[in-house]
């Protein structure tokens, strides 16, 4: 889970790592732009990389630029992001720009310091074309990264005396901070040395274990708490999130209702194959409620895009027994008129599959467009009448 | 012969006093598992499904010295230290049902996993089957039947439908292993495709991948090495780039992780893409009497 950069550099304060003092504008804060001295730079708060580029990051001599320049920015997009936060900066002069980060290495499953003296640019661009350029030193989860490493990392970004010291506490703290949290990635680029001689990060990403996150209450009091990081959510995928479903809305016309991950991804794959086009992605995770299975149900039987609805359980930890009851309690409840073709197998379908026959012999009307196929039936052929009745759902005008 | 385990291999339970764990317990015995003993810290001395529950590994192992593999279906937080516990009692083999279980925790895991020579399967594993030997997990008996095709997919799902695929057409599997969907896993691709290599009742490896990671790309090379065939799928070819999909590993970032540099890299080492599961048991037939 990655952070903001006024996050981060919340956490770099909180672990001594040297930051500028900063200040964080939104639509209803302008009066802030009073605390801070001029010259500054202002930053879009986004998690989109290449925010430079798109003119996201920009000077401003004074506070009327810089007020300017923040409300021309607030409520932009960058990629599918809308900026909604800016953070304002002391402008300093700088010397030298570098690169320090800690890290995972997940060809070898170690964590590792990283360290360059060409900071300030994209790191994997000088891992192409000057690999020489990037210095690496590999720790063990558990160790502490002894300080004569910390030293020799800031000799070889060629820190020396006082300096150097300063240089080797700051890799230190990094580090500190990586293992403390467990982190992902804790990076500083560009980490600078300003015109006075401070060593100053002037940016700074980390990368949250999610699953980790239950560990580290500082993190919720400082009001990091977990979020959608890639791009915007739409309204369904905001609904799904708040029902704890990992959920993606696509562009075609057939619901996915299926088990776990895994197969959700294949089963987009297979609907591609045979020609139709998947309206989601979604996850039901292992051993999911009743109540999780009807709110995914919902999610598709409510888009009106959906045509018709795919489903597949094959009976693993997520018992057959448990998805027919759902199914069945979701069907007598909405009465949803749209198709629906599945197929369950697996653990507890004997009792699944009763539960099934009773409902449907209780409701026959609410059943007819619903098709419950077994072990026996290939997934492939269910997803192809899938298919085929969505195009006759299509034609119909349905 | 099947790898890892057979009909007379013992077996522990890690948590087994939990509301999925007895079931899939009974699931398992009824299987025909040689389950020893199970492990709850602090309910030493109930039974569960006939099966007696101990506080400590150390303890149950000193009463069963003959077990080899322990399954672990604890809560997240307790997963790391469950492992530990298993290892340090010279388990040789640990299952890890446990899903999202902490980074940090399983890099810490693998090390002293490495160190110690022992096999962690896992996490978000489905487990592993022998099809009528034993089973260590919960995947459903239903679609697995003996034979001579060595199975090893990321998702619980995808191995179910790929023994379901290949029943269909008249094979059947030696073992099937589940290698897990958290983002960082136990054992890779390479360390089941080596035990599937050694075994003498196993003719081809069918490999599931899926987008996200790189478990696929460390993989490719051993394949080169092999003698037996190995058929590759990897899902996620249709996924929208940028999307997170499910499982935390299921992400496509980068030039590793997306379903073509995972197809590219098996494809260039040796291994036949089946673009999608259900061609799988043609591509199989193929390469199993090209090599006759």
């Amino acid at each position: 889970m990655r952070l903001y950069e006024y996050e981060a550099k919340n956490l770099f304060r909180r672990y001594n790592i040297p930051v500028l003092d900063s200040i964080l504008v939104d639509n209803s804060s302008f009066n802030e732009l009073d605390k801070v001295a001029y010259p500054v730079v202002v930053k879009a708060q986004v998690f989109l990389g290449g925010r430079g580029k798109a003119g996201f990051v920009q000077f401003a001599q004074n506070r009327k630029e810089a007020e300017k320049k923040v409300a021309n920015m607030l409520g932009k997009k960058h990629g599918s992001f809308t900026i909604e936060k800016v953070l304002v900066e002391r402008r300093i002069e700088i010397d030298r720009e570098l690169y320090v980060s800690a890290a995972i290495d997940r060809l070898k499953h170690e964590p590792l310091m990283i360290a360059s003296q060409k900071g300030g640019v994209e790191i994997e661009v000088v891992a192409r074309k000057d690999p020489s350029a990037i210095l690496k030193y590999y720790f063990k989860i558990g160790a502490k990264l002894p300080d004569f490493q910390a030293r020799n990392i800031a000799s070889d970004l060629g820190f020396t005396g006082a300096a150097m010291s300063v240089c080797a506490d700051i890799v230190l703290r990094v580090f500190t901070l990586f293992v403390h949290l467990e982190c992902k990635l804790v990076e500083i680029n560009p980490l600078v040395v300003a015109h006075d001689g401070r060593i100053i990060a002037l940016d700074a990403k980390v990368d949250l274990d999610e699953d980790a996150m239950f560990r580290h209450h500082e993190l919720k009091e400082m009001g990091i708490v977990a979020r959608h990081e890639i791009g915007e959510l739409t309204k369904r995928e905001r609904v799904a999130k708040a029902k704890g479903i990992p959920y993606v809305d696509l562009d075609g016309d057939i619901g996915v209702f299926p088990g776990g991950a895994g197969f959700g991804i294949a089963a987009i794959d297979l609907i591609q194959h045979y020609g139709g086009k998947p309206a989601n992605f979604m996850d039901s995770g292992g051993a999911p409620t009743q109540e999780k299975l009807r709110a995914m149900l919902g999610l598709l039987i409510d888009n009106p895009r959906v045509k018709a609805i795919f489903g597949a359980r094959f009976g693993g930890i997520s018992r057959c027994d448990d998805w027919a009851k759902a199914v069945v309690q979701y069907v007598i409840e909405n009465k949803p008129k749209k198709p629906m073709i599945m197929r369950m197998a697996g653990n507890m379908e004997e009792a699944g599959r009763k539960i099934l026959e009773q409902a449907k012999q209780e409701h026959q009307e609410l059943f007819k467009n619903i098709k419950i196929y077994a072990y026996d039936t290939p997934i492939e052929e269910v997803i192809k009448e899938t298919i085929r009745i969505a195009k006759t759902q299509r034609d119909a005008g349905n | 012969m099947a790898i890892i385990i057979g009909e007379n291999t013992s077996t522990i339970i890690q948590g087994i006093t939990g509301k999925n764990a007895s079931l899939h317990t009974k699931f398992m015995l009824e299987y025909g598992t040689k389950i020893v003993g199970g492990v709850t810290p602090g309910k030493g001395g109930q039974e569960v499904e006939g099966v007696r529950v101990y506080d400590t590994l150390h303890e149950c192992m000193s009463e069963h010295p003959d077990a080899t593999v322990s399954s672990v279906w604890v809560p997240p937080r307790f997963a790391k230290d469950a492992i530990l516990e298993a290892i340090d009692s010279g388990i040789k083999t640990v299952v890890v049902i446990t899903e999202r279980i902490p980074i940090h925790d399983m890099l810490c895991v693998r090390q002293v996993a490495q160190e110690k020579n022992v096999l962690v399967i896992g996490g978000n594993t489905p487990g592993l089957i022998s099809p009528e030997k034993s089973l260590v997990g919960m995947l459903p008996k239903i679609t697995f039947q003996p034979g001579r095709i060595g199975t090893v997919a990321r998702s619980g799902a995808v191995t179910y439908y790929l023994a379901n695929s290949l029943n269909l057409a008249g094979f059947g599997e030696s073992t099937s292993v589940g290698l897990g969907g958290d983002p960082i896993l136990g054992a890779n691709f390479e360390d089941i495709l080596q035990l599937f290599e050694a075994d003498e009742e196993t003719d081809a490896v069918v490999m599931a991948g899926e987008i996200g990671g790189v478990y696929e790309e460390i993989a490719a090379p051993y394949i080169r090495e092999m003698s037996i065939p190995v058929i590759a799928y990897i899902a996620g070819k249709a996924a929208p780039a940028g999307k997170r999909l499910g499982h935390a590993g299921a992400i496509i970032e980068g030039s590793m992780g997306t379903a073509q540099s995972k197809i590219d890299a098996l494809r260039s080492n040796g291994a036949i893409i089946a673009e999608t599961l259900s061609e799988i048991p043609e591509l199989v037939k193929k390469a199993i009497s090209k090599k006759a």
